[in-house]
């Protein structure tokens, strides 16, 4: 075991996300066996689209997670960046690439107002998410007088949108994962991000010491505030692949994709705690939860299982990472 | 004075690497007020702790009531009869007092708390000590004086027949310490043994009737108050041998230039009116003892808190300082007393943490230049030799002395050229401690000027050009190392006015 752990490679990559593939991997062979439809390509691309919209969500909320804080607002920013931008496009005649950007942008927003509550009035992040959360739930809502609204088709005009989730090669019914590869090359942006510029490097040891971090000098409230606004801006671009994937949002929902995020991030690794985040982990831990989610679903099982089964693989991960920090001291 | 109710006799403890008691005595007669003094670390707080149970004793006994007694935990302590009121207040702010005097034994009726029998209760305690509290009151709204006085309440109502007061009067105003001492004088009348540690002087004479003196955990000697001088006690508290070297003489030429100018500094209670000058190549001492408000005046310099008033001039400028940051680009540095809570990142490694400070300069465009980055922070392992297996292991797998020069390096990265160490050797070994002050002085000495905040009087007789001595928010005293002695420091951090 140790000598396993001391490897070149595995050092690199990290020993706990090693073994996180492997469950993946392992729970992919076992959905496999008992129900052969999963090894089809449409299945996959079904689980796929789960793990798109929740895969920014969660590389989001790493950010946030890494100061310490927590944002419980995400879900509800996503629906609401995606009603905004929907009702724009639908009954405003607003050309496509605007509502693209407003969606993004209403994400944003969001997350300079907590990142600003949090960072400058130290307002603790718990409550000022839970409240944005209620606020992005209810402007939603209000926007599009309580209307469900549908983005176009990817025949239809203005449907090449849906690039970002998938594309048809024409002529064929052969769909190609686009979205896998557009949250492949954010993921990475997050990782050079959180591992090699200023800015991951002062939100990390801002999780791991504030204080210190401020008695060395450094802008504490602008770093810690700029990862709220990377979590807002993930969450309105996941309302783009989210309708790409679903066409369809209802207003007042979207409260259960937190706690789907925050189970892939800190799944993943990343510490409650603060201090302590993987882009890579967070990313496995979206798959594993996808794939859970579709692999309920396919068996019949009553969907709710994946709260009971996500809700335990969460404890376990916390727990691990208490252990772990507990024997450190 | 009556009989002796309580006697310690040889009491010894020691710690991994610290002899805090060495074979102490003591005695406590029914009726009396017992002052024990000391310096910083002289083992006054560590005799009580093993009075009350808090910590066990190597060897010694106790003997209370005539009776040898050991024990396990203050409550056991307590019961018995003997009790601490604490410098710092344990209360709850959001309870009323009352529940805070009976916090941990609420009277009961059946399952439920009976909150106006409590009342009762304490408002015939208050009768007795003749002070005027509302019982129902929130204890958050009492004054520090109030609060210590349900604490003395508190103390009361477990039947006591040994007190002890913690330094009482450190944040006690005159009229507060006016009613204190008679409550004192009160209990004394009722046969009650006082034990009384402070550090004032003028109030030994007014209230103590015997000093015992504490030395570098070593009884010195007891003294009649009436009959004994502050010179008396003063000598008995600093009388010691000094094995290392102190400075002889300031290696600072008389017309080198003023670095760091400090005029009428105020921040809160402890920062009052503060003034001084830090010249290039210096170190300059900061001696107080406890609560002295040296801490709070470098975090008032360093812009860690803010201050009232007060100007501050680096090189001669006038500098405008409301944050750490503006301290840090005014080349101010500042190494706090506790590392763990200010200084580092303990979860971060070596080299994150040796960079924090001037991760600016260690940029490749957006990029952190990984490589430039170990090369400094290899360097400054090098020269500082910190021990440590790379520049990627994480700090709190380092020793107290390896982390201490992990902040340093901070530092130095950063290139700052006024360094302000708080207790710089505070929890650090020896030999570590012999290489931080090797480190100062060679800082010193390529051109760094050094602010040092030290309770221990040798740390400053040996490592300082010159000496500022602070009292309760004061500057008392000021000093050149060739006129500075044990005695003549001692007597400036204990003048009040």
């Amino acid at each position: 075991m140790e000598r396993i752990k001391s490897n070149a490679f595995v050092k690199k990559i990290g020993f706990n996300r090693l073994v996180l593939f492997l469950v993946l991997l392992l729970m992919y062979t076992i959905f496999a066996i008992l129900e052969p439809t999963f090894l089809s390509y449409n299945r996959i691309l079904s689980a796929l689209n789960y793990a798109y919209f929740l895969g920014f969500l969660s590389l989001g909320v790493t950010f946030v997670i890494a100061t310490g804080g927590i944002d419980f607002s995400i879900g509800p920013v996503m629906f609401c960046a995606a009603l905004i931008s929907g009702q724009m496009l639908t009954k405003m005649n607003v050309p496509m690439v605007i509502c693209l950007i407003s969606a993004v942008l209403v994400g944003s927003a969001f997350g300079v107002i907590n990142g600003y509550l949090v960072a400058f009035w130290k307002m603790p992040s718990f409550i000022t998410s839970m409240a944005s959360m209620m606020l992005a739930r209810g402007i939603g809502s209000v926007f599009t007088k309580t209307q469900s609204i549908s983005w176009p088709q990817s025949s239809q005009e203005n449907g090449w949108f849906r690039i970002f989730v998938k594309y048809t090669i024409p002529g064929t019914t052969m769909a190609l994962p686009t979205g896998l590869v557009f949250l492949l090359i954010i993921a990475i942006i997050c990782a050079i991000i959180l591992n090699k510029t200023r800015i991951g490097r002062y939100i990390l040891c801002l999780g791991s010491n504030k204080e210190a971090v401020r008695l060395s000098g450094v802008n504490v409230k602008k770093w810690e505030m700029l990862a709220y606004i990377i979590c807002g801006t993930l969450a309105g671009i996941a309302a783009i692949v989210f309708v790409g994937a679903y066409s369809t949002v209802q207003p007042g929902l979207g409260d259960t994709y937190n706690n789907d995020a925050i189970a892939g991030c800190v799944m993943g690794g990343t510490s409650m705690s603060g201090g302590v985040a993987s882009i890579g982990g967070t990313f496995i831990g979206v798959m594993i939860i996808s794939l859970l989610q579709e692999g309920i679903l396919a068996m019949g099982f009553q969907k709710d299982w994946q709260y009971v089964i996500t809700g335990l693989v969460v404890l376990f991960a916390v727990y691990a990472d208490v252990r772990s920090r507990a024997r450190k001291n | 004075m009556g009989e002796v109710i309580l006697t310690m006799k040889g009491i010894d403890k020691t710690f991994p690497g610290v002899h805090a008691l060495d074979h102490v005595d003591f005695e406590l007669k029914k009726g009396e007020v017992h002052a024990l003094m000391g310096e910083n670390g002289a083992g006054k707080s560590t005799l009580m702790k093993v009075l009350t149970g808090i910590y066990k004793k190597d060897s010694g006994s106790i003997i209370y009531e005539g009776k040898e007694v050991e024990f396990g935990n203050p409550r056991e302590a307590q019961s018995a009869g003997i009790v601490i009121v604490h410098q710092e207040l344990n209360m709850m702010n959001h309870l009323t007092v009352a529940q805070n005097i009976f916090i941990g034994r609420e009277i009961m009726s059946g399952k439920l708390i009976n909150d106006a029998q409590m009342n009762r209760k304490a408002k015939e305690l208050f009768d007795l000590l003749n002070i005027e509290i509302d019982p129902t009151e929130k204890m958050g709204n009492l004054t520090v004086g109030k609060q210590q006085m349900c604490e003395i309440a508190k103390a009361i109502s477990h039947e006591a027949k040994v007190i002890v007061f913690d330094e009482p009067t450190a944040a006690l105003t005159e009229s507060e310490i006016e009613e204190l001492f008679k409550i004192i004088r009160d209990l004394r009348a009722k046969d009650m043994g006082i034990i009384y540690i402070s550090h004032r002087m003028d109030e030994i004479k007014l209230i103590t009737d015997r000093v015992t003196v504490m030395r570098d955990g070593a009884y010195v000697t007891t003294l009649i108050s009436e009959s004994c001088t502050k010179d008396d006690i003063v000598h008995a508290m600093v009388g010691r041998v000094i094995y290392e070297e102190p400075k002889v003489k300031s290696n600072v030429p008389k017309d080198a230039p003023v670095v760091l100018k400090v005029e009428h500094l105020k921040a809160g209670r402890l920062v009052n009116d503060v003034s001084f000058e830090l010249k290039k190549g210096e170190i300059l001492g900061f001696a107080g003892l406890m609560g002295a408000g040296r801490t709070e005046t470098a975090r008032a310099i360093f812009g860690a808190d803010t201050k009232e008033s007060g100007d501050i001039y680096v090189n001669g400028e006038l500098v405008e300082i409301k944050s750490p940051q503006d301290a840090v680009k005014s080349g101010i540095g500042y190494l706090s007393e506790d590392r763990k809570r200010y200084g580092l990142a303990v979860q971060k490694t070596v080299a994150e943490n040796s960079t924090l400070a001037a991760l600016e300069r260690y940029m490749k465009g957006l990029f952190i230049d990984k490589r430039k980055e170990n090369e400094v922070t290899q360097q400054y392992i090098d020269s500082l030799k910190t021990k440590t297996p790379s520049t990627d292991q994480l700090v709190v797998n380092l020793s107290g002395g390896n982390q201490q020069k992990v902040v340093v390096s901070k530092w130095l990265v950063r290139n700052c050229d006024i360094l302000i160490f708080d207790e710089p050797t505070r929890g650090i070994d020896v030999g570590a401690k012999s290489e931080i002050y090797h480190l100062m002085n060679e800082l010193a000495k390529e051109g760094k000027s050094i602010i040092m905040i030290s309770s221990e009087m040798p740390e400053i007789l040996r490592m300082s050009d010159r000496i500022v001595i602070m009292c309760e928010g004061k500057k008392t005293g000021e000093m050149l190392i060739e006129e500075a002695s044990q005695e003549s420091i001692m007597h400036a951090a204990t003048l009040r006015d």
